[in-house]
């Protein structure tokens, strides 16, 4: 389970002021409550992220952003789209299904 | 400390409407309240509907919550602080890449310029916003009082 320790977080949204923030809200719970140690977390707006995101390990965005992160993807970097960006749940799973958590 | 929402009723930041002939409309009337006190100029929520047209209804949430909002120290912005209306008629916002239709009846349109009270906003946001027994009330909200029983008779745990 300690797969995800000192790894990178991008959270990204169209504006990097809302969404993006509740998204890291959300991640927090998750990670506090999968007991992992984040390294860098960051949110920002999609433009920012678009360019920075290959520089992470993990994405997170909203499903209908996750395919302007082909380019990061390519390079390595996971990529989850979420559609409820306030749940617990969705994104525990996300992790999960994308082999970063037990 | 007032919660947000005993500060939008404070501050009057409130609106109650029938019904409202579109997504764009619904905007604009939710930050009304804003401009009305001075805290945004009259065409902030022009930026929030140009950010809706180019990426979709992403500020629709479930359970008819919607928050408009555009960027942290967006230009016509003066104060931090959110616009709260209850629209009794479903507004659409069309649909998502699902083809599901993303509808709002719970408008919290966001003002931010300071980061520590926009954090703390967004932050008690997210607890009303997963607390579905305080948004049922919300949408049957007619009055500021009826904002303030909704709140005290469904207190938020934070849980998601």
């Amino acid at each position: 389970m300690a797969t995800l320790d000192n790894k990178s977080f991008l959270v990204c949204c169209a504006n990097g002021a809302g969404s993006s923030l509740m998204m890291k809200m959300t991640m927090q719970k998750v990670l506090t409550k999968l007991g992992i140690k984040p390294g860098k977390i960051h949110h920002c707006a999609l433009s920012e992220g678009k360019s920075c995101a290959s520089s992470y390990d993990v994405v997170f965005c909203a499903r209908n952003f996750a395919s302007m992160f082909k380019a990061a993807e390519e390079k390595g970097t996971k990529v989850l789209g979420l559609k409820n960006i306030m749940s617990v749940t969705e994104m525990e799973q996300a992790l999960r299904d994308a082999g970063l958590v037990d | 400390m007032s919660s947000v929402l005993q500060t939008i009723v404070e501050k009057k930041h409130y609106r109650f409407e029938d019904s409202v002939p579109s997504w764009q409309e619904a905007v604009r009337l939710s930050a009304q309240s804003l401009v009305d006190d001075g805290s945004v100029e009259p065409d902030y929520y022009r930026q929030i509907v140009s950010c809706i047209e180019k990426y979709g209804p992403y500020v629709v949430f479930e359970h008819y919550v919607a928050m408009p909002h555009s960027q942290e120290n967006a230009s016509g912005v003066h104060k931090t602080g959110i616009g709260f209306m209850c629209v009794k008629e479903p507004v659409s916002f069309g649909t998502d890449e699902d083809g599901e239709e993303k509808v709002a009846k719970l408008f919290f349109t966001i003002a931010a310029c300071n980061p520590d009270e926009h954090l703390n906003n967004i932050q008690q946001l997210m607890d009303i916003f997963c607390n579905e027994a305080l948004l049922d009330a919300l949408m049957e909200a007619q009055t500021p009082e009826d904002i303030l029983t909704a709140e005290s008779e469904h207190p938020s745990d934070g849980e998601c």
